[in-house]
């Protein structure tokens, strides 16, 4: 009763997180991945590309691309539209327009096993085995499995034009092609010059750098544990060096279809996996 | 800014709707559809098996099974544990144990055209092929839970074939009532008795719930303030839209979903077979638990 008072108040000034209860408008776009697919780098990348005149930083990101479970009501509706908006939610309908980050499990699994450390979630010598399992189970964290967060998003929304698919991969790869895609995607008259300026401001290591001064200004970072980096190896296939082969299994077995799909190999598997063909399998309202 | 306020006094007082802000419980059974699909027969069903010694009515069926779009947060969380709770919406990962119904969309669409018209949000001349492109489109109020198809596919392409999942369509429901209500009780941990499933089925009979909401009707939350001319219990039939539905809306709603629609059985008449988007579904996300 107490604490709904207090969140009363909160909510009659706006300082509320708006979380589910967000409203949603006609021209927003929307950044969704699950959790430790990217998401934080992506909205550093678009930050700058949107605001060039703007240093942008773990202590404003939050204003510039905002997140309905840390940004308060108030600034949502202050922002300059069209808004941006991140998000880690399973399918969402009611989102109009959406980029969606995917990453490799098996490199999402042990990005998350670090995460939950720094967060004091799990302890130093947690097994990788049991977080593996719970990975699976779709227990670490509120968004779904690593299987239903993707598999929901894709069955509904691959291939129509307004929803972009980018792999964090590729993203490493190429970010300078990948970010390109991305400004035509958000209808920005991006030069070359432009975007090598995003990608710049946006690399790892700045965002290092940044971490180190902004760390406690930023509802990602405070309260965590200052000993581990949030901004991590920003790379791609670490689960070859540190997965053992019979979680790697377990992952596989667990989405191998969808895995395939998005080209991420399987290894312990034997012979083809049927690849399901999402186009057509919804067509969507928006 | 008044609106705010509203808001945040309701929020004080825990008279907000739960919807899906919904604190849940790890013990809670949700029964989910698309709206229109055979929900609050299926609720009186699970309420009266669930709950044998007096008849359910509109006048209980919130306290019994809470529609968490229709009930307060602090309502809903008031309810004895383990819930059963009703719910309209599309994938929600936090619920574990999830009894889904699923019924023919060229159904769904002439329920939800009556419906339109009983809460008042179309008038009664509109025309069908307009309402059914809306519903197609994702532009009609029940798109606060996403397009039939995304609704459906949400959930059957995540969890179908899971043991916490129930899939039951409302075609079978209707022929075959007393083996689909035998699955329900055997998913619930209820012993299936004939008498106590038969019981149940009386119960939760068309004309009895039609004689409930013509006297209860002004009561319940889901039918208060609306049109009493147009039943909310309506014929609890399947298969009106091959009479009702003009030929453009048929071939419009199967262009539309066809392949899930082929998988969960409903036969296309417009257009041929199409192996499009045709994966084994259990396989597409599945989980080991």
């Amino acid at each position: 009763m107490f604490s709904r008072l207090i969140g009363g108040s909160k909510m009659m000034l706006g300082l509320h997180r708006p979380r589910r209860s967000l409203v949603i408008l006609p021209d927003d776009t929307f950044l969704v991945s699950f959790p430790k697919s990217g998401n934080t780098w992506s909205r550093f990348l678009i930050a700058n590309l949107v605001h060039p005149d703007q240093p942008v930083g773990f202590e404003n990101i939050h204003r510039l691309v905002p997140d309905p479970y840390a940004t308060a009501k108030r600034d949502f509706d202050r922002m300059p539209r069209p808004r941006i908006i991140k998000s880690h939610e399973c399918f969402e309908p009611r989102y109009p327009k959406v980029m969606y980050i995917v990453r490799d499990p098996r490199d999402v699994v042990i990005s998350q096993y670090h995460y939950h450390r720094k967060c004091k979630k799990i302890e130093d010598g947690y097994p990788m085995e049991k977080f593996v399992a719970r990975f699976v189970a779709g227990d670490t964290c509120p968004h779904g499995s690593w299987g239903e967060n993707v598999g929901t998003w894709l069955t509904a929304r691959h291939n129509h034009p307004r929803f972009l698919l980018l792999r964090y991969e590729d993203m490493v790869a190429d970010p300078r092609r990948e970010l390109a895609r991305v400004a035509t995607f958000l209808n920005i008259p991006a030069d070359s010059e432009r975007i090598l300026k995003a990608v710049e401001r946006s690399s790892a290591e700045q965002m290092r750098k940044l971490e180190k001064t902004q760390a406690d200004q930023c509802g990602l970072t405070k309260e965590t544990r200052k000993d581990l980096s949030f901004v991590r190896a920003a790379k791609s296939g670490g689960w070859q060096k540190e997965l053992p082969e019979h979680l790697v299994a377990k992952i596989e077995d667990a989405w191998p279809h969808l895995m395939t799909f998005l080209g991420y190999q399987l290894v312990t598997r034997k012979g083809p996996v049927p690849v399901p063909e999402f186009s057509g399998l919804v067509t969507s309202g928006v | 800014m008044i609106w705010g306020l509203k808001r945040a006094v309701k929020y004080a007082l825990g008279t907000d709707v739960a919807g899906r802000n919904l604190a849940v419980y790890p013990d809670d059974t949700f029964i989910v559809s698309y709206p229109r699909s055979g929900n609050t027969w299926t609720r009186f069903l699970v309420a009266n098996l669930v709950h044998p010694q007096q008849p359910v009515t509109f006048a209980d069926i919130e306290r019994l099974i809470p529609d968490c779009e229709a009930m307060s947060s602090r309502y809903v969380k008031r309810v004895p544990r383990p819930r059963i709770i009703k719910s309209h919406e599309y994938f929600d990962p936090r619920y574990k144990k999830v009894i889904y119904i699923v019924r023919d969309p060229r159904d769904v669409a002439l329920s939800y055209y009556d419906f339109s018209r009983k809460y008042r949000q179309i008038e009664d001349g509109y025309p069908l092929t307009r309402f059914v492109g809306d519903f197609v489109a994702g532009r009609l109020s029940s798109f606060d839970w996403g397009t039939w198809g995304e609704n459906v596919s949400s959930w059957f392409y995540t969890r179908n074939g899971r043991p916490e999942f129930l899939l039951l369509r409302y075609e079978d429901m209707l022929s075959n009532t007393e083996s689909e209500l035998a699955k329900i009780a055997r998913f619930l941990n209820i012993e299936p008795t004939p008498e106590r499933l038969a019981a149940a089925i009386e119960h939760s009979s068309a004309d009895r719930m039609r004689s409930l909401e013509a006297t209860q009707g002004d009561q319940w939350v889901s039918t208060k303030n609306k049109r009493s001319d147009i039943p909310f219990v309506r014929t609890a039939s399947s298969g009106l839209w091959k009479e009702k539905l003009p030929a453009t809306s048929i071939a419009e709603i199967e262009s539309a979903w066809g392949p899930l629609m082929q998988e969960l059985g409903y036969q296309l008449t417009t257009i041929q077979g199409d192996s499009r988007g045709k994966v084994e579904s259990p396989e597409l996300v599945r989980e080991h638990r």
